[in-house]
C-alpha cells in the first residue's frame, strides 16, 4: 500500500458490481418516464384524429411502402444492436465495433427516410400548421426522430471510445447495454406509431 | 490493459460464452420473426377484411413485437424484477391514463357541432 | 483527530497513525478533479456531497418561500379593501402567478429535496447517493430554472421605465413575467393574448422538470440499491419511503406536462394547432393534459411532509410509530391513486355525468388512505410520553391544520358542491391550509428536528413558540374567512373587486391575517439565524431520536459512517440504544480497505448552466431581441458538451481512512 492516499482503479472496489445495477434500473426508470411520454405525443394524435376525421386524409401523401421499409430497417438496427451488446460482454471488440457500426448505419438510414418523408409531406402541403393532423403527426415523430439522433450521436461516441483502448468488458459492458436499451426504446415507440399511426389509416371505419 | 482486443469477463462456467451464443441464435430467429410480423402486417392492411378483424390482429401483432423486443432484446426476462416492475409501472399509468382520455375525449364526449366549423 | 466543524474536506487524512496529504487527481480528460480544493466557492459549486447539496437547497428554497410570500402580500394588499389601485390588473395577475409558481416549483419542491438529499443516504445507511454528480446536476439546474423565471422581473422593469417594448412574434404584449395563472391554460397562454412572460414561463418550467426528474431517478435507485446490509424495506425509516414514493410519482407524472409545454411552445414558435380553436385545437386538451401532471404534483408536494411528521411523532412521544405497515402502503395507494383523479379539477367543463361521477367518487375514495394516516399519528401519540419540543408542536398544527385543509377537498370532491365552490376562494382556502397549515409546518418541524445534526449546533431559547403561535393564528386568521368568502361568491384571480357584496371585512381581516403569519415567517428566519450563531454544539442525539441518521456526528463527517453499519430491525438507533443485544447495530470490518469517496466534477455544473442561455435565448427571441436564437443554440451545445465531458471524465474517486474507533 502506498503512503500518500490517492484515487486508484474503480475496479478494485467491492461496490463495482452495484454500480452494474445502478446503471441499468436508471436506464429502466428513465424508459418508463419515456412510456409516459411518448404515450401523451401518440394519445394527442389519435384523440385529435378522431375528432376531425375529415380535417385531413393522410392517405394522400402516406406511403406505406416506405414507412414498411423503415420499420424493417429500425427492427435489424435493433437485432444488430443486440449482437454489439453481446460482443461487448464477450469482450470481443473488433465485433462490438462491427455490429454498432451497423446499428449506426442503419439509424441513419431510417433517418433519411424520415426526412425524406417530411420534405415530401411539406410539399404536398402537410404541414406543422396544417390544422390538428400536421402539428400532432410531426411533433410526434419528429420528437422520435430526435430521440434517434441522439442515440446515434451516443452510439458514435462509444464508437470513438472503444478506440482510445479504455474499453473492455469488465468496465464498459454496462454502459453499451445501457446506450442498447435506449436504442431499442427508440425501436419499440418506433413499432406503437408505426401501427397506430400509419397502419390505422388505412383501415376504414378506424 | 494492454491487450485492447480480448478481455473477457472472469466468470467460472466451463464455457464462458455458452449463455452468450444461446442468446445469439435467439436474436437472430427474433430478428426474422419481427422482419416476417412487419411484413404480414403491411399486406394485412391491404386485404379485403372485416375492418374490426384487421384492426384488432394489428393490434395483437404489434403488442407481440413490442413485448419481444422489450423480452429478449432488451433482456428483461432474464433480469431482477424490479427492472420490470419500474418499466411496467410506467407502462400501466401511462396506459390507463391514456385509455381514460381517450374516452373522456372522443366524440361521443364532445360537441361535434361546437367545434368543427371549418 | 476529529474535524467536527469541517465544513470543507480538509486535504489531509489519517492513516496508519500518520496524517497524509490528499492530492487531487486527473481525471480521464487530463484536466484535475476539484477535489480537496481550498477555495470555499469552488468546493460548494463542485461538490457530490449530498449533505452540502442539500443545504444549498435548503437555503435557496427559503429565499424563494420570501420571495413568494412577498407577492403573497402585495396581493393581500391590494386586496385590503375594495377598489384598490396598488397595483395594475396585469401585474396583479403576474404577481398571483408568480407567487403559486414561486412556492411550489421554487420553494416547496426545493425544501422536500433538502431534506431527501440530506436524510436519505444517512437513514439507510449509505455514503452518498447512486449518482453523485447527477445529484449536482439537479441542484444547478434547479438555480437556472429559477433564473429563467424570475429573469423577466429585469425586463418588465425596464419596460415600466419605458426602455423595452416587446416585438416579433409577442409585439404588442406588455408582459414580460408571466401572467396566466401558475396552470396556464389554453388559450390565453397564446401569443395572441401574452407575451413574453408565458415563454419564460414555459421554458423555466421545462427546466425544473429536467432538475426534479433526474434527483427523482437517482432517489429511486439510490432506495432500492444502496441501502445497508440488513436494512430491509420495512425496516426503512418512513421518510425514505415517502421519498421513493414521491420520486415515483415525479418519474411518471412530469412527462404529461413536459409535453404539454411542449406542444404550448410550438404552438406559441411554430404555429401549430394544438391549443389554437382557429386550427381545430382542443383547450380543453391542455387542462387534461396540465392536471395529469397537476394532480400527482400536489401529492408529490405533501407526501413528504407527512413523512416528516411520520419521523417527529415518534420521536417526540417516545413510542414506534403506530401501523407503520399500513401507513407505508397507505402512502403507495394515495400515490397510485393520485394519477386517476385529475378531472376532479375539471368538474364544471362539462365532462359528462359518467366521467364526472367517476372522478367524483375516485377523490373521494384518496381520502381513506389519508384519513388512515391521520389515525395513525394520533395512535402514535395515544400512550406516548410527549414532550412538547418545537418539532412536536409544529407537527401537532400539522395534523390540525391538515385536517381542516382536507375537509374542505372532501367537499370539492362532491361534484354539485364543487360546482359552488370551483373558481372561488373557497379553493385557495382549501390549499392554502394543505400548503402553510400542512406542508409549510411540517416543514418547520423538520427544521427544528433536523438543522442541528446540520448544522451541529443547537436552538438557542424558546423563540420556535413564537413562531408556532404567530403562523398558525396568521394562517387561520389569513384563510379561515375565505371559506366564507369563496361561498358568498367572491371569484379567484380578480385584482379587486366592488364594494357592496359584503366582501369587505373579510377581506380586510384576511390581510391583517397575511401579516400576522408574515411576522411569524420572519420570527423563523431569525430563529435560524440564532441557531447558526449560538457556540451550543448540539451533540450526536439531541433529541434522543430513533433512526440511523442520529447515530452519526453533528454535523456527519464527509463519509457519513465511517464502517458500514448492518441494521437489525427497525427504528434501528432506538433498538440499538434500549433494544435487546440481537437488535443492536453492528458495523462491518473494512479490512483496511479505506472508504471510497466521489470525486467532485465541474460538469455538472457547467451543464446545468447551459439552460440559462438556452431558456433565456427561447424566451428573448419570443420577445423580439434579434440573435437570441443563437443563444439558444449555444446553450444546448453547452449542455452537450457539459454531459459529454462528464461521461469521459469517469466518476473517478479517492480513498479516506478515518480513526480506528471513529464510528
Amino acid at each position: 500500500m502506498s503512503d500518500t492516499a490517492n484515487a486508484h482503479n474503480e475496479e478494485e472496489d467491492s461496490h463495482a458490481g452495484l454500480v452494474v445495477e445502478n446503471k441499468k434500473l436508471l436506464m429502466w426508470l428513465f424508459l418508463g418516464s419515456d412510456c409516459m411520454f411518448f404515450g401523451t405525443l401518440i394519445s394527442t394524435h389519435l384523440i385529435y384524429r378522431k375528432l376531425y376525421p375529415q380535417s385531413y386524409d393522410p392517405l394522400v401523401v402516406f406511403d406505406l411502402e416506405l414507412t414498411s421499409f423503415s420499420t424493417f430497417i429500425l427492427l435489424m438496427s435493433s437485432f444488430l444492436m443486440a449482437l454489439a451488446v453481446s460482443a461487448m460482454h464477450k469482450g470481443q471488440l473488433k465485433s462490438f465495433r462491427r455490429n454498432v457500426l451497423g446499428v449506426i448505419f442503419f439509424g441513419l438510414i431510417f433517418l433519411s427516410c424520415q426526412v425524406y418523408e417530411f420534405a415530401h409531406f411539406t410539399n404536398e402541403g402537410l404541414t406543422l400548421s396544417t390544422n390538428t393532423f400536421g402539428s400532432t403527426f410531426y411533433l410526434m415523430t419528429g420528437t422520435h426522430g430526435v430521440h434517434v439522433a441522439i442515440g446515434i450521436f451516443w452510439l458514435l461516441c462509444l464508437y470513438f471510445y472503444s478506440h482510445t483502448g479504455k474499453m473492455d468488458a469488465h468496465e464498459s459492458a454496462i454502459d453499451v447495454e445501457v446506450a442498447g436499451l435506449y436504442w431499442h426504446f427508440v425501436d419499440i415507440v418506433w413499432i406503437v406509431i408505426f401501427t397506430a399511426v400509419y397502419l390505422i389509416e388505412y383501415i376504414p371505419g378506424f | 490493459m494492454s491487450d485492447t482486443d480480448y478481455a473477457p469477463l472472469p466468470v467460472s462456467d466451463k464455457n464462458p460464452h455458452e449463455g452468450e451464443n444461446e442468446k445469439y441464435h435467439t436474436f437472430v430467429n427474433l430478428a426474422l420473426v419481427l422482419s416476417a410480423i412487419t411484413g404480414v402486417e403491411l399486406v394485412l392492411v391491404y386485404m379485403p377484411f372485416n375492418s374490426v378483424f384487421i384492426f384488432t390482429v394489428l393490434l395483437a401483432l404489434s403488442l407481440f413485437k413490442f413485448v419481444a423486443v422489450i423480452a429478449w432484446f432488451m433482456h428483461l426476462l432474464y433480469d431482477k424484477l424490479i427492472m420490470t416492475l419500474a418499466f411496467g409501472t410506467g407502462m400501466v399509468i401511462a396506459t390507463g391514463t391514456f385509455v381514460a382520455l381517450g374516452f373522456l375525449m372522443s366524440p361521443s364526449n364532445v360537441d361535434m357541432e361546437a367545434i368543427t366549423q371549418f | 483527530m476529529s474535524h467536527t466543524d469541517t465544513e470543507i474536506l480538509p486535504p489531509e487524512t489519517t492513516y496508519a497513525g500518520k496524517t497524509l496529504l490528499l492530492k487531487p487527481e486527473r481525471s480521464r480528460l487530463g484536466f484535475v478533479r476539484p477535489d480537496h480544493n481550498k477555495s470555499v466557492i469552488i468546493d460548494w459549486i463542485t461538490t457530490v456531497d449530498h449533505k452540502k447539496i442539500g443545504l444549498m437547497y435548503g437555503a435557496i428554497a427559503l429565499f424563494f418561500l420570501l420571495v413568494g410570500g412577498v407577492e403573497a402580500l402585495i396581493i393581500r394588499t391590494q386586496l385590503a379593501i375594495p377598489e384598490n389601485d396598488l397595483v395594475s390588473a396585469e401585474r396583479y395577475n403576474q404577481l398571483f402567478t408568480m407567487h403559486g409558481t414561486t412556492m411550489i416549483f421554487l420553494a416547496i419542491m426545493p425544501l422536500n429535496a433538502a431534506f431527501f438529499n440530506f436524510l436519505v443516504p444517512l437513514q439507510i445507511g449509505a455514503r452518498d447517493v447512486a449518482f453523485p454528480r447527477i445529484n449536482s446536476f439537479s441542484l444547478w439546474g434547479f438555480v437556472a430554472g429559477a433564473i429563467v423565471i424570475n429573469f423577466g422581473w429585469l425586463l418588465q422593469a425596464l419596460e415600466v421605465m419605458g426602455l423595452l417594448e416587446a416585438a416579433g412574434a409577442t409585439a404588442g404584449h406588455t408582459d414580460f413575467v408571466p401572467a396566466m395563472g401558475w396552470f396556464g391554460y389554453a388559450p390565453l397562454t397564446h401569443t395572441d393574448f401574452t407575451g413574453a412572460g408565458t415563454d419564460f414561463w414555459i421554458m423555466g418550467l421545462q427546466i425544473l422538470g429536467i432538475a426534479s426528474l433526474s434527483a427523482a431517478m437517482n432517489f429511486i435507485v439510490t432506495i432500492v440499491n444502496m441501502r445497508a446490509p440488513g436494512m430491509k424495506m420495512m425496516r426503512m425509516p418512513v421518510f425514505t419511503w415517502m421519498t421513493l414514493i414521491v420520486s415515483l410519482l415525479i418519474v411518471f407524472a412530469f412527462p404529461a406536462i413536459t409535453v404539454a409545454l411542449g406542444q404550448l411552445m410550438f404552438d406559441r414558435c411554430f404555429g401549430t394547432n394544438f391549443f389554437v380553436v382557429a386550427g381545430g385545437g382542443q383547450p380543453i386538451l391542455w387542462q387534461h393534459l396540465f392536471w395529469i401532471f397537476g394532480h400527482p404534483e400536489v401529492y408529490i408536494l405533501v407526501l413528504p411532509a407527512m413523512g416528516i411528521i411520520s419521523e417527529t411523532l415518534p420521536a417526540f412521544s417516545k413510542k414506534p410509530l403506530f401501523g407503520y405497515s399500513i401507513v407505508v402502503f397507505s402512502g403507495a395507494v394515495i400515490g397510485f391513486l393520485g394519477f386517476a383523479v385529475w378531472s376532479h379539477h375539471m368538474f364544471t367543463t362539462g365532462l359528462g355525468k359518467v366521467a364526472t361521477a367517476a372522478f367524483s367518487l375516485l377523490t373521494m375514495a384518496i381520502a381513506v388512505p389519508t384519513g388512515v394516516k391521520i389515525f395513525n399519528w394520533v395512535g402514535t401519540l395515544w400512550g406516548g410520553r410527549v414532550r412538547f419540543s418545537a418539532p412536536m408542536i409544529f407537527s401537532l398544527g400539522f395534523v390540525w391544520m391538515f385536517m381542516i385543509g382536507g375537509f374542505s377537498g372532501i367537499m370539492h370532491s362532491s361534484a354539485p358542491a364543487n360546482a359552488q365552490q370551483q373558481d372561488s376562494y373557497f379553493v385557495i382556502a382549501h390549499f392554502h391550509y394543505i400548503a402553510i397549515g400542512g406542508i409549510f409546518l411540517a416543514v418547520v418541524a423538520g427544521i427544528y428536528f433536523w438543522l442541528p445534526k446540520m448544522i451541529g449546533k443547537m436552538w438557542k431559547g424558546n423563540l420556535s413558540t413564537w413562531v408556532a403561535i404567530f403562523s398558525v393564528v396568521g394562517l387561520n386568521v389569513t384563510f379561515f374567512p375565505m371559506h366564507f368568502l369563496g361561498l358568498l361568491g367572491m371569484p379567484r384571480r380578480t385584482h379587486t373587486y366592488l364594494a357592496g357584496f359584503g366582501w369587505e371585512t373579510y377581506n380586510l381581516v384576511c390581510t391583517i391575517g397575511a401579516y400576522i403569519l408574515a411576522f411569524g415567517v420572519l420570527l423563523l428566519l431569525i430563529d435560524i439565524v440564532r441557531c447558526f450563531r449560538s457556540g451550543e454544539p448540539a451533540g450526536d442525539d439531541p433529541w434522543d431520536a430513533r433512526t440511523l441518521e442520529w447515530a452519526t456526528s453533528s454535523p456527519p463527517k464527509v463519509y457519513n459512517f465511517a464502517r458500514t453499519p448492518i441494521i437489525a430491525a427497525r427504528d434501528a438507533l432506538w433498538e440499538h440504544k434500549y433494544g435487546p443485544e440481537s437488535r443492536r447495530i453492528t458495523y462491518e470490518d473494512d479490512h483496511g480497505h479505506g472508504i471510497h469517496m466521489p470525486s467532485q466534477s465541474w460538469m455538472p455544473f457547467v451543464a446545468s448552466v447551459g439552460f440559462i442561455p438556452l431558456g433565456l435565448g427561447v424566451s428573448l427571441m419570443q420577445a423580439g431581441i434579434p440573435y437570441m436564437g443563437y443563444v439558444a443554440i449555444f446553450g444546448l451545445l453547452m449542455i452537450s458538451l457539459g454531459i459529454i465531458l462528464w461521461a469521459i471524465e469517469g466518476p473517478g474517486g479517492y480513498h479516506l481512512h478515518p480513526d480506528e474507533d471513529a464510528t
